[in-house]
């Protein structure tokens, strides 16, 4: 069985800053791998640690190395990064062209991919996918089993965890319900400086032109909700929590 | 009629009832009709579900198509752009809405990645500006704005954030000329099997039926902090529940998250303890009445849309508050 699981390099959900000037974020923004993504590597690693023999491609699009890097510790037996400057900004539609014409390439049994990113948050790609490759899609993934020929999916929906079966080749898109991304062992870091990463550009992958992107971003900016609440924050504890009992008093809710 | 000006509202159903939420995209489906002068199109998706669709008219649908089978109890990603790709070649729309849930999000991905077409998932806003669709919605998990825009050139599909948009009262003097879609599946057409489901409503019925709900989410740093949010509940007489963060943990079962793919709650009280605020649970519980909220980041999302709150440690402020409730309660 090969195993592509795909990640992407995003600003740090926990160091987002504005730059109210330009509405983009402030340059220098740090990055890491998006979170969703690396649950769907530990689902594929634990699919292998389940006894089914499996060959885990990782790959990326953008010149970032440090998600592919990280998944590689994880335990991928090669990486593959598409670093193609030309590529890299499309909307979701170009990106998916972009990695359909990838994945036509590598081939696949399953393929992992995060639900949505932490930036764009879109959550198109794995359906999208799933359409240009003529493929079924589960998404919101918090479970998964395979007896060798089906998979048992675990989804969480808004009625609760549906349960489902699948036959790949299949594309499924990670939840953090899924069991936590292990952190890389020592001896795994040491053993994915052997490790290949192959980079490729647009030509290597059949794409000679940037698609068209037919969605456009605008500025960032922050909604500024006026507050109509009374928000305290007072150095005195007891005077803030009275104030507090005092409101849910007058609202008649104590 | 072909020219696109058409809006066409997908209505998804769960086990033969339409969805709460679906009746949302009623709101933002005649805004855009009106601009449009085109007519709104009402597709209703489900099994068992064509009397409930026939009312469809008077939440302010034109014209209502009808989608009703044994195999679209469920929803499926192959199933429902099956036949939303029959309603597609049926009325031309120019635009296609539907509610943000998780399955609406799925299939118009699926749609936009099938006739490579624009999505603009998770909109807050949604309105005509000249030959465009733009659409504000959140990104940056809900910490910053943008707006997307796409040419209505060609048909754009868009998914409405939850609980941005308000359904419509019906109006029984309306109604609308209801047509079948002919749908039928062959075996293999559907590519998933759904096996189950473990209901999350019956065992959170506390919950949903409180009027005093306390949340705790994973600002409460610990699992043992939860016993924080159980005793302010019983304190103040009320249910306890958490966010998606606190239940991905383990620190809770499922059946008490109180958000997207959890409870939906509207109590009296909502008092969220160490709860940042993120999207995916406050469309659970946006409809509370009196929302508070104790957390030491004052740039939390959730004190934006809070009647009270308190800004601070909650270890410290919780036994505190829970005390002087008691004390009063005594009194």
């Amino acid at each position: 069985m090969k195993i592509v699981v795909l990640v992407k390099e995003v600003p740090d959900p926990n160091a987002l800053r504005l730059d109210p000037r330009t509405g983009q974020l402030q340059p220098g923004t740090p990055t890491v791998a998006n979170e969703y993504d690396l649950y769907g590597m530990e689902a594929a690693v634990a699919l292998r640690e389940a006894g089914h023999e499996a060959e885990i491609v990782v790959a990326t699009l953008g010149s970032g190395r440090d998600p592919v890097n990280r998944c590689l510790a994880m335990g991928a037996d090669r990486a593959v990064a598409i670093d193609d400057s030309s590529l890299t900004d499309g909307d979701s539609l170009a990106t998916s062209k972009v990695l359909a014409a990838f994945l036509k390439d590598e081939g696949f049994d399953l393929l992992f991919l995060g639900q949505e990113s932490s930036d764009s948050a879109t959550g198109d790609i794995g359906p999208r996918l799933a359409a240009m490759l003529d493929l079924p899609v589960v998404s919101n993934l918090i479970g998964c089993d395979f007896d060798g020929s089906k998979l048992t999916l675990k989804r969480e929906i808004e009625d609760g965890h549906q349960t489902l079966e699948v036959t790949p080749p299949a594309i499924l898109c990670a939840l953090s319900g899924l069991p936590d991304p292990r952190s890389p062992s020592l001896k795994g870091i040491m053993a994915s400086r052997k490790k290949q990463t192959d980079v490729k550009t647009g030509s290597d992958i059949g794409v000679d032109a940037a698609p068209e992107s037919i969605v456009s971003w605008g500025d960032l900016f922050i909604e500024e909700q006026e507050s109509q609440g009374t928000i305290v924050e007072s150095e005195d504890v007891d005077e803030a929590v009275d104030q507090f009992v005092a409101f849910l008093e007058e609202k008649r809710l104590i | 009629m072909a020219d696109g000006s058409t809006i066409l509202i997908v209505l998804e159903s769960h086990e033969g009832t339409l969805r709460n939420t679906a009746f949302e995209s009623f709101a933002a489906g005649r805004e855009l009709a009106e601009a449009t002068g085109g007519e709104l199109v009402a597709l209703a998706i489900g099994s068992g579900i064509s009397d409930a669709a026939g009312e469809l008219g008077s939440y302010g649908a034109d014209r209502v198509l009808v989608a009703d089978a044994p195999e679209l109890s469920a929803i499926t990603v192959d199933g429902y752009s099956a036949v939303i790709d029959k309603a597609i070649e049926q009325v031309s729309p120019g635009v296609i809405l539907t509610a943000g849930t998780t399955a609406g999000r799925d299939v118009l991905s699926f749609l936009a990645g099938r006739h490579e077409l624009a999505h603009l998932p998770d909109c807050t806003q949604l309105r005509v500006d000249g030959s465009e669709l733009l659409a504000r919605r959140p990104v940056y998990g809900n910490k910053m704005m943008t707006e997307v825009r796409s040419s209505l050139d060609k048909c754009v599909l868009a998914t409405l954030h939850t609980g941005a948009f308000k359904a419509p009262e019906p109006d029984s003097s309306k109604s609308a000329p209801v047509e079948s879609l002919d749908v039928s599946f062959a075996d293999g057409d559907i590519r998933v099997t759904i096996t189950g489901l473990e209901s999350s409503a019956g065992q959170a019925a506390d919950l949903t039926s409180a009027d005093i709900v306390v949340i705790g989410g994973r600002g409460l740093g610990s699992e043992e902090n939860y016993k924080l949010v159980q005793d302010l509940a019983e304190a103040l007489g009320g249910a306890a529940g958490a966010t998606r963060a606190v239940t991905d943990l383990g620190w809770r079962p499922h059946y008490e998250q109180v958000g997207q793919t959890g409870q939906k709650i509207a109590p009296k009280l909502y008092l969220g303890v160490g709860v940042s605020g993120a999207v995916q649970h406050t469309v659970g519980m946006v409809g509370s009445e009196n929302i508070t909220a104790i957390n030491r980041d004052s740039a939390a999302p959730i004190f934006k849309m809070a009647d009270f709150g308190l800004v601070g440690d909650l270890e410290e402020i919780v036994p505190k508050l829970i005390e002087r409730i008691k004390a009063k309660k005594g009194s």
